[in-house]
C-alpha cells in the first residue's frame, strides 16, 4: 500500500514555528517546521533521549519462546466448529451446480455455504464451505461437495496472455483498471504518471546518447507465504460479533466484515493479540482472492456456534495474494563520462486477475536528476490468483530492472558501479551511505574485471540502491493510563505483525514518563482501542508513535501537577527519568514515580490523544543501499550468498534491535526471491504445481549468509518522533544487488530470476558465447 | 534437523514381526507370507475408524486423549490437549514449525500419528520452560531477538534444544548449527539471530535436563 488516501480536508489549525536539526549525522540541515498548536516539538539530532535508541528485547518474547503466545491459529472457544473451504478446481468457466446434499448429511456437519458468484477466473476461487465439529469431519464433508463446471479457455502465462488470440480473462466491457488508460484484451496500459513518470523527451535523449543499453528483465510470481496462514475465529453473541483474525489490519477486518454483512461497526470486535506474518497479504478484510472471513461469520451464524476457519498451506499460496511477475524492458542513455541522460522503464506485470502490477516506482523516485524519464506500466491479466501488496509492492521488481540496467551501463561506461551511482545520485542521504556500506562489505575486494577470478567457485561483490515513500496515516489515536499503584498501560488498536510495534510503543511511553519499557504494558490489536492503521506502507510505527507520545505527555503533565507541590516546585520545572520525577535544576531533589501515582485523586489517570497533522519533512523518500557478496559454482550453477550489508535510512529508530531484525529479514526474503522462489502454474491445467513449502522453496537455515544491518538514523520531522517505517524499504534493492554481485563474480549478466542453477548455467554459457 | 518419525519396529523391541502379522490378521497364511514380508515396514494394530483412547506421556505427564486414529500427533497436541506451541504450517514435514522431541529426537509431529507416539517420551516447547522460568535456549532467543512474528519460534526452540543436547560443545560452529536447524523455516528472516541465540545458549550450559543425551 504505497499511497494512503488523502486525509479529509481539515480546518487549518493554528501552528507555531520550530527549527529542528534534521537529516543524517554528517549531513545535518536546519529545518524550519510549522507545528500544530498542542503538538510536541520533534525529536531531532540534538535530542537527548534516555530510552529511545536502546536495544530492548521484545516484551512479548517470553510468551513467544515458550509456546504460550496465542495466535488466531491457536484460539479455541467452547462449542467451536471447524470451517473448511472448497475452491475452484478449474482456472476459467461457469459454475453450473454445487451439490452439497451429501456433505450436509455427514457426521458433525453443522453449516454449509455456497458462493453466489458463478464466474470462475482462477483455480482457487471460493466455491463452498462447511463447518463441522472436528477438522477431520470438515475435510471429509468438503471433499463430498460436488461442483459441476462449464470450462472455458484460459491463459496462465503472461507472455501468452499478451498475444492477440489469447483467451480474455475479462470481457471487454468489464476490464478493471484506472480510467483514461487503454484496455485491450488482457492488457491495461501503458500507464504513465504525468507527474512522477514523465520528464523531458526520452526518445530524443536516447537517440543522442553516446552510450545506450536496452535489456529485458524477467521475474516470476513470488507468494508471501506467511507461516501463519490467513484465518479467523468468529463468534456471534446475539448481534455482537467477535472475530479473532490473523490480519495486518485490525480495523480493516472490522470495517470490511461489518460492511459485507451490513451490520454496524460498533457491533464487531476484532482481536489480533499475536499474528504470524503477512508481508502485505493480510491487508484485506479477508484476502485478495477469498472472502473467507465473511464466510466464517456466515457459517457461525448459520450453525449458532463459533467457527474457526484457517486456510491450509495450499490455499495460502493460491488465493491469498502474491507479488506480481514482471517483464521489464529498460533503456538507458548516458554520456561517455557516465552521466545518465535518459531512463525508459517499460513494464508488463502479471498480477493474475487483479490490477496493481506497476513496477515503475524506483525509476520515479531514484536518480531524479536524470533529465529524461518515461515510465510505461502495463497490467497483464492471467487466470491466476490475484496479487496483493507485498513489502514495497512493485519496488523490488522495479529495482531489479532499474538497478540491473544501471549496473550494465556502469560496465559499458567502464566506471566502477558504486562511483557510477554516486555520480548520478540525487539523494543526500544515500551519498553518505555508500562509503559506510562499501567499508562493511570490503568493496575493494571486488573483481576489478567481472569474472576475473579462477577456479570453479567464483566470488563477486555487487550493490544496488533502494527507495520508498514516507507514508503516514493521519487518523490514529492513543490512550495512556497510569494506575494508582504506578502501573502503566498504553492502548492502540493497531497490530504487531512481527515488527516490534508493541515494544516500540512501550518505549515511547517510557521515554515520556521516565520509566523502563518493561514498566509499561502495551495493549494492542483490539478494535475497541483507539484507531491504528493497517500494517501497510511502512506507516504504523511512524503514525502511531507520535500520538502515543502525545498521550503519554498528557499523563506526564497530570503527574507533574501532582508532583510539583510535593517538591515545592512548578510543573514546568520538572523532568522524569529512572522511575523518578525530579527538579531539572536540582536532579537530587526527586520523588518516585510510584509515590506520585499513589497521590492521584482518582483511581487512574487517563490521557488520550489524536494524531496532529503531519508537517514539513527533510526528505519525502527513505533511502538505502545494499551490498552483496556471492559465490557461484560455475560447474553446477549453484549460487550462494556469502554476505549482505544493508545501509538504511530508518528515521530515529525507537528500538535498533528490532529495527535491524526487520532489515535483516527483508534481505533474507529478497535473497530468497532472487535465488529460489517461483510460483509455477501448470499451463495445461491452470493450477499451481508447487503449493507447499518444499517445492516452493524459501530460503532456509542452511542457505543463510552473514547479514549486516547498518542504520543511518535520519531526523526527518513531519511528526514529533521523527520515526520512519522500515518494513518495506530494505527489500527493494536486494534482488538487483544479488544479480549484480553474480555479474561481478562471473561476468555473466543474469536477467531472469530466480537464479536457479539452470538459469545460472544458461547465463554462463551465453557470456562464454559472447566473449 | 527434525526428521520424519522412524519406523516404530526399529525403536520398540516388543513390536515384532510376529505382532505385526497378528495385528494384520494374516492368520493361516502367516507362514507363507512371513518370508515375503520379512523386510516390510511394520504396520500398527488395526485401529478405528472411530476415535480411540490413547495414553501419551507429554512433558513428563501421563495424558489420555481420545481421537480418530488418523489424527496426527500435532493435531492431538493442539486440538485435544491445548498444547498449541507446536504449529501446523506446511503439514508435510517441510518447515519444522511442528517440531517436538520424541525420546529426545526432534521430529515433525505433523508427519506422525498420535497413535504412533504411545509409549514414547514427548517433549513440546511448553515442557522446556515457562515465561517466568525460561530454558537457556528460550532466554537466548529473547535476548538475541531470534524471532519476529514468532510463529516458527516454538519449532526452532525445540530443534535448537535437541541440537544442543546432541552437540555438547560450548561453542558450536555456525555450520553445525545450520545443519542442526536445516529443517526449520523462518519467513520473517531471523536465521542469523537464531544462530547467535543458539551459540549464547551453548555457552550458558547446563543443557536442559528435559532432553535425553543422544
Amino acid at each position: 500500500m504505497p499511497q494512503q488516501p488523502p486525509p479529509p480536508e481539515a480546518p487549518k489549525l493554528p501552528t507555531f514555528k520550530h527549527t529542528m536539526k534534521a537529516g543524517m549525522a554528517g549531513g545535518e540541515q536546519m529545518l524550519e517546521v510549522n507545528i500544530t498548536e498542542g503538538d510536541l516539538k520533534p525529536w531531532d539530532l540534538d535530542s537527548k533521549l534516555r530510552v529511545v535508541g536502546k536495544r530492548q528485547p521484545r516484551l512479548e518474547g517470553p510468551q513467544k519462546v515458550t509456546g504460550r503466545a496465542k495466535y488466531t491459529f491457536d484460539m479455541a472457544l467452547p462449542g467451536m466448529l471447524w470451517g473448511t473451504m472448497v475452491r475452484a478446481s478449474i482456472p476459467a468457466g461457469e459454475i453450473l451446480k454445487i451439490d452439497t446434499s451429501k456433505a450436509e448429511s455427514m457426521p458433525g456437519v453443522k453449516a454449509v455455504w455456497t458462493t453466489e458468484s458463478r464466474t470462475v477466473r482462477f483455480a482457487g476461487q471460493d466455491v463452498a464451505a462447511v463447518a463441522a465439529a472436528t477438522p477431520e469431519q470438515a475435510m471429509d464433508a468438503a471433499r463430498a461437495i460436488k461442483v459441476e463446471y462449464d470450462e472455458r479457455p484460459y491463459v496462465t502465462d503472461i507472455q501468452k496472455a499478451m498475444e492477440a488470440d489469447a483467451p480474455n480473462v475479462y470481457e471487454e466491457r468489464e476490464i478493471p483498471g484506472p480510467p483514461n488508460v487503454k484496455k485491450k484484451g488482457n492488457i491495461v496500459g501503458p500507464n504513465t504518471n504525468p507527474t512522477t513518470g514523465l520528464r523531458g523527451d526520452v526518445e530524443k535523449a536516447l537517440a543522442e546518447a553516446p552510450l545506450t543499453i536496452e535489456a529485458t528483465y524477467v521475474l516470476p510470481v513470488h507468494t508471501h507465504s506467511p507461516l501463519e496462514t490467513h484465518g479467523v475465529l468468529a463468534r456471534w453473541d446475539g448481534d455482537q460479533l467477535l472475530i479473532y483474525a490473523s490480519t495486518q489490519g485490525t480495523f480493516t477486518v472490522r470495517d470490511g466484515v461489518a460492511d459485507a454483512l451490513k451490520i454496524d461497526r460498533k457491533n464487531v470486535q476484532v482481536l489480533v493479540e499475536h499474528m504470524g506474518g503477512g508481508f502485505g497479504s493480510k491487508l484485506a478484510p479477508s484476502a485478495s482472492g477469498s472472502a473467507f472471513a465473511v464466510v466464517a461469520c456466515k457459517l457461525a451464524k448459520q450453525a449458532g456456534a463459533p467457527v474457526k476457519l484457517m486456510l491450509d498451506r495450499r490455499e495460502e499460496h493460491i488465493c491469498t495474494g502474491n507479488a506480481p511477475s514482471a517483464v521489464m524492458t529498460m533503456r538507458l542513455g548516458a554520456t561517455r563520462d557516465g552521466m545518465l541522460t535518459a531512463i525508459h522503464h517499460k513494464s508488463f506485470g502479471g498480477p493474475g486477475i487483479a490490477g496493481g502490477a506497476a513496477t515503475g516506482g524506483p525509476s520515479a523516485l531514484m536518480y531524479t536528476n536524470v533529465p529524461n524519464l518515461k515510465i510505461e506500466d502495463h497490467n497483464v491479466f492471467t487466470n491466476a490468483g490475484p496479487q496483493a501488496p507485498l513489502r514495497a509492492p512493485g519496488f523490488p521488481q522495479g529495482a531489479f530492472g532499474l538497478e540491473s540496467a544501471v549496473d550494465e551501463m556502469a560496465f559499458k561506461a567502464g566506471i566502477d558501479p558504486m562511483e557510477f551511482r554516486r555520480k548520478n545520485e540525487s539523494s543526500p542521504v544515500r551519498k553518505l551511505q555508500y562509503d559506510i556500506g562499501a567499508k562493511a562489505i570490503g568493496w575493494e575486494r571486488r573483481n576489478q574485471k567481472p569474472g576475473e577470478g579462477t577456479g570453479n567457485k567464483r566470488r563477486g561483490i555487487g550493490l544496488a540502491n533502494g527507495c520508498w515513500n514516507v507514508s503516514t496515516n493521519p487518523r490514529p489515536g492513543a490512550e495512556v493510563k497510569v494506575h494508582r499503584d504506578g502501573s502503566v498501560e498504553v492502548f492502540s488498536g493497531a497490530q504487531d505483525v512481527g515488527t516490534g510495534f508493541r515494544t516500540a510503543m512501550a518505549i515511547v511511553v517510557a521515554e515520556e514518563l521516565g520509566l523502563k519499557p518493561t514498566d509499561v504494558a502495551p495493549r494492542i490489536g483490539n478494535s475497541n482501542y483507539p484507531f491504528g492503521p493497517a500494517s501497510g506502507g511502512s506507516n504504523v510505527t511512524n503514525s502511531v508513535a507520535p500520538v502515543v507520545r502525545l498521550a503519554a505527555n498528557g499523563a506526564r503533565q497530570k503527574l507533574f501537577a501532582i508532583a510539583a507541590p510535593l517538591l515545592g516546585a512548578k510543573p514546568e520545572d520538572l523532568d522524569a527519568a529512572d522511575g523518578k520525577i525530579f527538579l531539572i535544576k536540582q536532579p537530587g531533589k526527586s520523588v518516585a514515580f510510584k509515590q506520585v501515582a499513589a497521590k492521584m485523586s482518582g483511581e487512574v489517570i487517563t490521557a488520550t490523544a489524536e494524531r496532529k497533522p503531519q508537517y514539513e519533512v527533510y526528505r519525502r523518500e527513505i533511502a538505502g543501499t545494499q551490498f552483496a557478496e556471492v559465490e557461484v559454482d560455475i560447474d553446477t550453477g549453484n549460487v550462494r550468498v556469502i554476505k549482505m550489508v544493508s545501509v538504511n535510512d530508518c528515521g530515529i529508530p525507537l528500538n535498533p534491535l528490532t529495527t535491524e531484525s526487520q532489515i535483516i529479514g527483508a534481505m533474507i526474503q529478497g535473497a530468497s526471491w532472487a535465488l529460489f522462489e517461483n510460483r509455477i502454474l501448470d499451463r495445461n491445467v491452470g493450477t499451481m504445481v508447487n503449493p507447499n513449502l518444499e517445492s516452493y522453496k524459501v530460503l532456509s537455515a542452511s542457505d543463510m549468509f552473514e547479514a549486516v544491518s547498518l542504520l543511518t538514523p535520519v531526523a526527518n520531522g513531519g511528526q514529533n518522533t521523527s520515526t520512519a517505517g522500515i518494513g518495506e524499504p530494505p527489500i527493494v534493492p536486494t534482488l538487483a544487488c544479488i544479480a549484480n554481485a553474480v555479474f561481478n563474480a562471473t561476468g555473466a549478466r543474469v536477467r531472469r530470476l530466480p537464479i536457479t542453477p539452470d538459469v545460472m548455467l544458461a547465463a554462463l554459457a551465453d557470456a562464454k558465447r559472447r566473449a | 534437523m527434525a526428521k520424519a518419525p522412524e519406523d516404530r519396529s526399529k525403536k520398540d523391541p516388543s513390536f515384532t514381526r510376529r505382532s505385526f502379522l497378528k495385528s494384520a490378521g494374516v492368520g493361516a497364511a502367516a507362514t507363507t507370507l512371513a518370508g515375503a514380508v520379512e523386510d516390510a515396514v511394520a504396520a500398527p494394530a488395526v485401529l478405528g475408524p472411530d476415535a480411540v483412547a490413547l495414553s501419551l506421556k507429554i512433558n513428563g505427564q501421563a495424558k489420555t486423549v481420545t481421537v480418530e486414529p488418523r489424527v496426527t500427533l500435532l493435531r492431538a497436541l493442539r486440538n485435544h490437549l491445548d498444547l498449541t506451541g507446536a504449529k501446523e504450517v506446511c503439514d508435510r514435514g517441510g518447515c519444522g514449525a511442528c517440531t517436538v522431541m520424541l525420546d529426545g529426537d526432534p521430529v515433525c509431529s505433523c508427519l506422525m500419528l498420535a497413535a504412533d507416539a504411545v509409549g514414547r517420551e514427548i517433549t513440546t516447547v511448553e515442557g522446556l520452560g515457562t515465561p517466568e522460568k525460561m530454558s537457556p535456549v528460550q532466554a537466548a532467543f529473547v535476548e538475541c531477538d531470534g524471532y519476529q512474528c514468532g510463529f516458527c519460534t516454538p519449532g526452532f526452540v525445540v530443534a535448537s534444544t535437541a541440537f544442543l543436547s546432541k552437540n555438547p560443545s560450548a561453542s558450536p560452529s555456525v555450520d553445525e548449527i545450520k545443519a542442526g536447524l536445516a529443517g526449520n523455516i523462518c519467513r520473517c528472516g531471523t536465521y542469523g539471530r537464531i544462530f547467535e541465540a543458539v551459540q549464547k545458549a551453548a555457552k550458558a550450559a547446563p543443557r536442559t535436563s528435559a532432553v535425553r543425551k543422544g
